[in-house]
């Protein structure tokens, strides 16, 4: 019995080990690159840090903690950061999954139009965010939109400069690039339905929006629950479009909280300032990735 | 069997990657020592031979084209001392700075590094740069211009060299000003420049539908403080006190207040554009430009029936204008700070400075170097000259230069769309304090 046991778990040890092997590539990379880093991220953030003096940095407790939670800013960019991932997320899915439904049929010329909606998704963000600047110009003489909007007789609107139209219009280019992305997980979600669904359900003469509600959506959930959950922590991140289109502001209408941690590390130097709102900002992400998991389990 | 073949499996894809990953280090090395990184540079190799690396932003074609004849002359004129300059790109107002602290922290700076003239008490500061008087002493100094070692200077040492100095200007389109009815402002006598008021109402009777009476915006980041600092200069405002380690009662007093509030007349009244396309005057669609030296070659070139006029005056005549450039300093990181430094020298001698200002229609620091310039005694370039030597002020040099310059950008931009002037300035004020308080307090 015992020598059965022992040889199971040696038997055992050899796979785990097998495993390990295999998994290094991969295992090697996170711990370097991931886990490290987070280590260090919370470890700085107990110091008043310069960022160009790492031979000068003195540990200062829950300073950086203090002056965190009565910073306006870190609020500004926590309530921007929240603003856009609640609208942008089903925004962005609902899009997608429109999409993925109008080209997942087997028409012919479906591909080109799966081709030129995935099309943004293959550009840089940094392209499309200078591209969309210029489409977004306040002056109708250079910007398109704008030039649209005066020929049918339309009062120009000063989308980037306006703190209230800031935010929205970099939510609306960025559902528009990131939609082809979730559209071809969707696709492939879809053509995973078995098709003798659809023939049950024409054979009990269910019409195109009852097949929707009780085969192609219920087909669906584990793909809209990934959808969902990669496009939430994705639209938690955003750094980019703000970056480029507007540094912020106006007014810090578009200051999300990684433009903040940046501004704080690398414009201003303050390394373990920004170390501190990145600490945060990880238990934020992480809470709600964990919350939204066990939301979507119990349905 | 099986498992002896997994095994086997396991590590001949091991050695695969492992073999990969050597060949990926090895060519990275290889490059490494062609491009003469810093790597290259530290060790100085058996033949006696120094590496010395440049890093400075990547520059018009007639720069870059200075660059490798000059280094080119030199290599050859100096087979010990070998000098190699990586262009790094400036694709944004502060990329090329966040890619110096980046090297900053993993200790891999290049042997000489050309910086913006305000970032100098930064670098110098926090130990970044080290002084060099030793390569530029007093009297030699004398030949530069006043702000360009003004600019240069931290807590009395150089610690860096511009070979460049910059002016802004007010450039205006004739055709559109003759449409107006407006007289052409002088170029020779500042007491006929454009006042405050003119400006602002000249800009008013400019904008059309067509285009818009000025550009005043260069860029989003230090731009912003560059060009539109002397506005605050000349309505009695300073950024910061005189010793660099206050900000509040000075960048939001009463005159700050008034010059952003003055400069937000025309943002708001849609004269001008906050987000101006490139080369808005260039192309017809602004009337007038507070454009730089920098701009005038450029518009030569073009068919465009332009003008020039001192950058405009404050309604009781006190006339200030932007200066600096950038300058190239010795790092920490230097290996050889002593060949650096004779390089330089060499980089930076009458001559060098002449025909490298030259290329990129620049104003030279050096006053000799103008004796063998031609077309800076005439026109826009005499313009230029004029302004540096009467009325050019260096930006505040203090070492927390980089949050005064992001937080005024940022005030600034936010004033344009609307927030209150004081408001915003006193926000400047009270993030200056804060971050000398942390790291510079003595």
């Amino acid at each position: 019995m015992e020598a059965k046991l022992s040889k199971k778990s040696k038997r055992e040890y050899g796979d785990n080990l097998a495993g390990f092997i295999m998994s290094s590539p991969a295992l090697i990379l996170l711990i370097a690159f991931l886990i490290i880093p987070i280590i260090y991220t919370v470890y700085y953030s107990f110091f008043t840090y310069q960022v160009v003096r790492p031979d000068n940095i003195k540990f200062n407790a829950l300073n950086n903690y203090a002056k965190l939670f009565k910073d306006a800013n870190f609020y500004v960019a926590l309530k921007n950061t929240i603003y856009f991932t609640v609208i942008v997320v089903p925004v962005q899915c609902i899009l997608a999954l429109v999409l993925a439904l109008m080209v997942s049929s087997k028409k012919k010329g479906v591909a080109v139009f799966r081709t030129l909606y995935y099309s943004p998704q293959i550009t840089s963000m940094v392209i499309i965010a200078v591209l969309w600047t210029i489409l977004y110009n306040s002056n109708a003489n250079t910007g398109l939109i704008n030039a649209f909007l005066k020929s049918i007789g339309l009062q120009p609107i000063d989308f980037l400069n306006n703190p209230k139209t800031a935010m929205n219009s970099i939510i609306f280019m960025s559902a528009w690039q990131g939609a082809g992305y979730q559209m071809m997980i969707f696709i492939a979600g879809l053509n995973a339905i078995p098709t003798e669904q659809y023939e049950a359900a024409s054979v009990d003469g269910a019409d195109w929006f009852a097949k929707l509600i009780y085969v192609t959506l219920p087909g669906l959930i584990n793909t809209i629950k990934y959808v969902l959950m990669i496009t939430l922590i994705q639209a938690m991140k955003l750094f980019t479009q703000p970056y480029i289109m507007t540094k912020g502001g106006p007014r810090n209408a578009t200051k999300t909280l990684v433009f903040y941690i940046y501004e704080q590390g690398f414009q201003k130097g303050n390394f373990g300032y920004a170390c501190s709102i990145a600490t945060v900002f990880f238990i934020i992400v992480v809470t709600l990735s964990i919350v939204v998991k066990r939301i979507s389990k119990t349905n | 069997m099986k498992k002896v073949l997994t095994t086997l499996g396991v590590l001949a894809l091991g050695g695969m990657l492992a073999a990969c990953g050597n060949n990926a280090g090895a060519t990275k090395q290889a490059d490494a020592s062609s491009e003469g990184s810093s790597q290259a540079a530290e060790s100085k190799s058996a033949d006696g031979v120094t590496n010395v690396t440049i890093w400075s932003p990547t520059d018009t074609a007639a720069i870059e084209a200075w660059w490798v004849e000059k280094i080119d002359q030199w290599n050859k004129e100096n087979p010990d001392i070998q000098v190699k300059r990586e262009a790094i790109d400036r694709a944004d107002a502060y990329a090329y700075e966040n890619k110096i602290t980046t090297a900053t922290t993993s200790g891999n700076l290049p042997d000489i590094l050309y910086v913006d003239g305000p970032m100098v008490s930064y670098y110098a500061a926090n130990g970044i740069t080290v002084p060099l008087d030793s390569y530029f002493p007093a009297d030699d100094l004398k030949d530069f211009m006043p702000s360009t070692v003004q600019a240069d200077t931290y807590d009395g040492k150089l610690y860096a060299i511009a070979p460049t100095e910059s002016s802004v200007a007010l450039f205006y389109n004739k055709d559109y000003l003759d449409k107006a009815g407006i007289p052409y402002p002088s170029d020779t006598d500042i007491k006929q420049a454009w006042t405050w008021s003119q400006f602002l109402d000249n800009a008013k009777k400019l904008t059309t539908s067509d285009y818009v009476g000025t550009n005043i915006i260069m860029d989003k980041g230090e731009g912003i403080i560059y060009a539109l600092g002397s506005f605050f200069t000349e309505a009695g405002a300073q950024f910061v006190s005189d010793d660099g380690s206050k900000a509040d009662g000075y960048v939001n007093s009463d005159a700050s207040v008034k010059a952003a509030e003055y400069l937000n007349e025309f943002i708001k009244n849609g004269y001008a554009n906050l987000d101006p396309v490139k080369d808005e005057f260039l192309n017809g669609k602004a009337a007038t430009l507070l454009g730089g030296s920098w701009n005038i070659a450029d518009l030569e070139k073009s068919n465009l029936n332009w003008g020039v006029s001192y950058f405009p005056v404050a309604d009781d005549g006190k006339a200030v204008s932007p200066t600096g450039d950038w300058a190239a300093a010795i790092t920490k990181d230097s290996k050889n700070p002593d060949a650096a430094g004779k390089f330089l020298q060499w980089a930076m001698n009458s001559d060098n400075i002449a025909s490298y200002a030259s290329a990129v229609a620049k104003p030279a620091s050096r006053t000799s170097s103008y004796d063998k310039m031609e077309g800076w005694d005439s026109g826009a370039r005499a313009l230029m000259k004029w302004q540096l030597q009467n009325t050019g002020v260096s930006r505040p040099r203090t070492p927390s230069y980089s949050v005064l310059s992001t937080d005024f950008s940022t005030a600034m931009l936010n004033i344009f769309s609307g927030s209150d002037a004081k408001e915003e300035l006193d926000n400047v004020a009270k993030n200056f304090d804060e971050n000398y308080e942390m790291y510079y307090k003595k």
